[in-house]
This record gives C-alpha cells, sequence and structure tokens, in this order.
C-alpha cells in the first residue's frame, strides 16, 4: 500500500535535512505507528505521505502512485485527521461534516451515522464553538472516516479524549483495520500504539532508528521472568521468577497453590523504555 | 460540483459571520450620503462610492475572511480533501462578488434609477470585484496580522487604482490604459452615460487579463504561503 525508498527531505532556507533516507513498507490493511519525540520529522513523513509536501528526493509510492505525481483524486482515496480538531465554528457538528462530504464525489458516508458510532448523535446540531475538545476529536475523527478512505491518517488520535470514548474510537479504528482499511498513526501516546499498531517506527532526527510491532519489541527487549506478589500472613511479599520451566517449578507452583495471590506480572518491556533504550531520546 | 459547493457555503459563511448586515450598513451609510451630496456632484459621488463597494470593501472583506478562517485553523482539513487552490479562490472571488453586485445595484437603483447600461455596469462591478478578491487573498496568504494585511493590501492595491486620479482630473497618463481601474471607471460611469462598443470591449478584455494575472499570483502566493502550513494546527485550538 506504501512504499518508501531513500526518502529525504529539506525545509526551504533550513541547511539540515528534515529527513535523512528513510525506507519503509506498509502493506494494506495494517495499523502502523510513527513514535518520537517533537521535531524529529513525524509530521514532516506524514505531511509527505498525505501529499502536501511534494519536493521531496527518493521514492513515495503510495497505492502504486509516486505521491508527487498525484493530484485531487489522491485525497479522494485518503483520510487525515490533524491533531488539532479544527471546524467552521459558527456551523453545527452536522453542517460542518456535510460541507466536508460534499467535497468528495466518490461515494460518502452518512454523515448521522459517522456522529451516531462516536456517540455525537446529540451533539448533531450544537454549533462546534459550544463543543468540548473531547467532542471535537471525535467530531475530526469523522470528518476523516466521510469519503470511506483507503488509507486513514491520525494524528494524536486520542488526544483529549476520557477513557469510554478513546476505548470506542481505539474500536473503531481496528473495525476499519479489520475491514481492510491502511491506518497511519502518528503519536507521542504509547500505550494507544501498544494497544492498536501492528508494527511502530521510531523515528529520531530525521532517521528510522526501528521497526518492529510492539508486541516483539516488548518481548526482545523484556526480561523473561514473572514477578509474583502474594499474601504471606499480614504481609505482601514479591518474588521473581524465570518464565523457562515455570511449570515444572516446585517453588513457584507451592507458593500460587499455598497463599493468597495479589498480582502476577510478565516482566516484558514497556514500549516507552524500549524507545529510550533504543534512541536515548524521551518521547516528549 | 466542488465550485458549487463551496460558492454556496461561502455565502452562508458570509452571511453567519455578518458580513451581509455589514454590507446593509454601508449601503445605508452611502445611500444617506448622496441624499446630502449636492446634485452636481452626485454622479460623480455615486461612481466612487460604487467603485469602492466591490474594491476597497472586497480588498477588506476577502482578507478578512481567510484571516478567519486561518483563525479557526479550516485550512488544515479544507486542503486535505480534493478541494483545490483554484476552487478555492474561484468561489471567493463568486460570493463576494454577488454580494458587490447586490449592493452596487440597490445604491445605484435607490440613487439614480437603473443603470444606462446594466450588462456594463454589472461586469464592472463583478470583474473589479474578482480582481480585488483574489488580490486581497494573494495578500493576506502572506501576512500573519491583521494589521499587516491592512498595511499590506493598500500597498499591492495602490497601483491599479492610480486611473482615479486621471477621472478626478488630478493627473492623467496614458500607462493608466494598462491598469484594470480604468476598464472599471469606463464600465460604472455606463451606469449614468452610454458606451461605445470599442470603449466596453477594452474595458471588459483589461479587467479579464487583469484577473487572470492576478489569479495566478494569488494561487501561486496561497500554496507558498498557506499550504506550506498545512499540518501546523491554525488556531482554534
Amino acid at each position: 500500500m506504501i512504499e518508501v525508498e531513500e526518502l529525504h527531505f529539506t525545509y526551504p532556507k533550513i541547511k539540515e535535512q528534515t529527513l535523512s533516507g528513510l525506507s519503509f513498507s506498509i502493506p494494506q490493511g495494517e495499523v502502523f505507528g510513527f513514535l518520537g519525540p517533537s521535531g524529529a520529522g513525524k509530521s514532516t513523513t506524514q505531511k509527505i505521505l498525505i501529499g502536501v509536501l511534494k519536493n521531496y528526493l527518493g521514492s513515495v509510492k503510495v497505492m502504486g502512485k509516486e505521491i508527487r505525481n498525484t493530484g485531487s483524486e489522491y485525497f479522494e482515496r485518503i483520510g487525515v485527521a490533524f491533531e488539532f480538531p479544527n471546524f467552521y465554528s459558527k456551523f453545527t457538528a452536522l453542517e460542518n461534516l456535510q460541507l466536508f462530504r460534499s467535497l468528495y464525489t466518490g461515494s460518502t458516508a452518512e454523515p448521522r451515522v459517522l456522529l451516531e458510532q462516536v456517540n455525537l448523535t446529540e451533539a448533531a446540531n450544537l454549533k462546534v464553538s459550544q463543543l468540548s475538545k473531547g467532542m471535537k476529536m471525535r467530531l475530526n475523527f469523522c470528518r476523516a472516516l466521510l469519503n470511506n478512505p483507503q488509507i486513514l491518517f491520525l494524528d494524536e488520535p486520542t488526544s483529549g479524549l476520557d477513557p469510554v470514548n478513546a476505548k470506542r474510537l481505539k474500536d473503531l479504528i481496528l473495525e476499519k483495520k479489520a475491514n481492510g482499511t491502511t491506518v497511519i498513526i502518528t503519536t507521542h501516546n504509547m500505550q494507544a500504539a501498544e494497544e492498536l499498531c501492528d508494527r511502530v517506527a521510531f523515528i529520531v532526527d530525521g532517521q528510522i532508528k526501528l521497526i518492529d510491532s510492539p508486541r516483539e519489541l516488548k518481548l526482545l527487549n523484556g526480561k523473561k521472568r514473572v514477578r509474583l506478589e502474594y499474601r504471606y500472613q499480614n504481609e505482601v511479599r514479591n518474588e521473581e521468577f524465570s518464565l523457562d520451566d515455570i511449570g515444572e517449578n516446585k517453588y513457584f507452583l507451592k507458593l500460587i497453590r499455598e497463599h493468597p495471590i495479589e498480582t502476577i506480572h510478565s516482566l516484558e518491556a514497556s514500549l516507552e523504555q524500549i524507545f529510550i533504550d533504543v534512541t536515548g531520546r524521551q518521547l516528549t | 460540483m466542488r465550485f458549487r459547493t463551496a460558492f454556496a457555503f461561502d455565502i452562508r459563511f458570509q452571511w453567519r459571520h455578518g458580513f451581509y448586515w455589514i454590507y446593509i450598513i454601508i449601503c445605508a451609510f452611502y445611500l444617506v450620503l448622496l441624499h446630502l451630496i449636492p446634485d452636481h456632484y452626485r454622479d460623480q459621488t455615486m461612481l466612487l462610492l460604487t467603485f469602492s463597494d466591490p474594491s476597497a470593501l472586497g480588498l477588506i472583506l476577502a482578507g478578512g475572511i481567510v484571516l478567519l478562517e486561518r483563525d479557526q485553523g479550516i485550512h488544515d482539513p479544507l486542503f486535505v480533501t480534493p478541494f483545490r487552490v483554484r476552487e478555492y479562490l474561484l468561489s471567493k472571488a463568486s460570493s463576494l462578488s454577488v454580494l458587490s453586485l447586490l449592493a452596487a445595484w440597490v445604491i445605484h437603483v435607490v440613487a439614480s434609477g437603473i443603470p444606462q447600461s446594466p450588462i456594463g455596469f454589472s461586469a464592472g462591478i463583478i470583474l473589479t470585484s474578482s480582481f480585488m478578491t483574489v488580490l486581497s487573498i494573494g495578500v493576506v496568504a502572506r501576512c500573519q496580522t491583521i494589521n499587516g494585511f491592512i498595511l499590506l493590501s493598500q500597498v499591492f492595491a495602490l497601483p491599479f487604482i492610480l486611473p482615479l486620479l486621471g477621472y478626478f482630473k488630478v493627473w492623467n497618463s496614458k500607462v493608466f490604459l494598462l491598469l484594470p481601474t480604468e476598464g472599471t471607471l469606463r464600465l460604472l460611469t455606463s451606469g449614468t452615460l452610454s458606451m461605445s462598443l470599442g470603449n466596453f470591449m477594452y474595458s471588459i478584455m483589461i479587467l479579464l487579463f487583469w484577473n487572470v494575472v492576478i489569479f495566478a499570483w494569488a494561487k501561486m502566493s496561497f500554496e507558498q504561503h498557506v499550504m506550506k502550513r498545512i499540518g501546523k494546527g491554525g488556531g482554534g485550538k
């Protein structure tokens, strides 16, 4: 679906390259996450992929076409939700969706159905200026889905959402993926990336330091151990055990048989810790 | 299809932001002014007012609309749809031209009846309004603040309205024949005086020529200064 080879980009009047030789590919139906600190090149990569910046070097093919040669027809096939949910503030949620819907010539989704999916039915006739940040974020997501896009670009999709609506949005993203939509997510939110992404790329200083699935990364970089928290008389105690042959570890089996267990956790690494270890940078 | 949608939406946008009320107030002010002016100055004053309607108001309102849109951060989501800059410019120019045309007709009809050459008069208003609207968008694309826009728009517009000096017999030059306002003044004069075909054709051609030139420039300016900022969030966070 997306093939990028040796992508270089330099902004006008700036000497240093913003992107220095990025190469990656994203198959159809994958949820792919770009993770990186501010200024790492995530947004620039996204802008190139959505066809806004065209004077890049290298090759960026999306749906088989070099992106610098595409025209308005490309926008019929992609959906973009930027981090900041901007709308015509004096128009209602529904009016905004109807306007954006009318800019597409292909088949489009019914705005009221989209609003219902993100629990905004009640807000359909409210002016956007009356909506909370979380409501605008959900409306932003609806707008990106209007043209039934083949590729969905989401920038910080769960930012400003309460846990219930964040979960609803994540479920909708996974539903889209199940229907074959390719989803590209740019985020600082490691938990969202872990939950949603099939693979993540760590971008730092305009370069991709690593690409892999969150699960593989966590397993490879974590300890193959389990931490057991159990109650012994009136005291809570901790013990760690190797995962190797844990089923035959008599002491472990004795503890879980004879004592009330408070928690059991495998000690795989967190995505955030892996990011720091690999890039030497914090995700801020 | 997209143009029609954008045109209709622009009119709704202008209505909802009170631009039509601004025009109604200005028209009322102009009419009171014309009523107070002595008869022998009335034709010239009316021409000046009908000229300022598409030009000065077009210039200021178009810039104001783009600044308002920028403040709401609307360019980000708008230009990641199939909607293109040329359609955006055409829609703004057309919707503001309609507003200017309505206002100019109201002023003219109330003050001195139906224009002698309705087609010439209307063409003058429409082509001047579209020229000034597109010029304004090309200028505002380069500005970050309203003050910057007001200053820069005057700098850009001033050379184009020099033929006013000729009209008011302050100073005349053959060079004015190359400027769009010369065409505007001739077409607006057709509201009260008859006009030859040659004069009509010249006026339309010079205005069309400048409309094409300014459209190409404004498109480039918008692409260079506004499209490059797509994805940075704009306002309304």
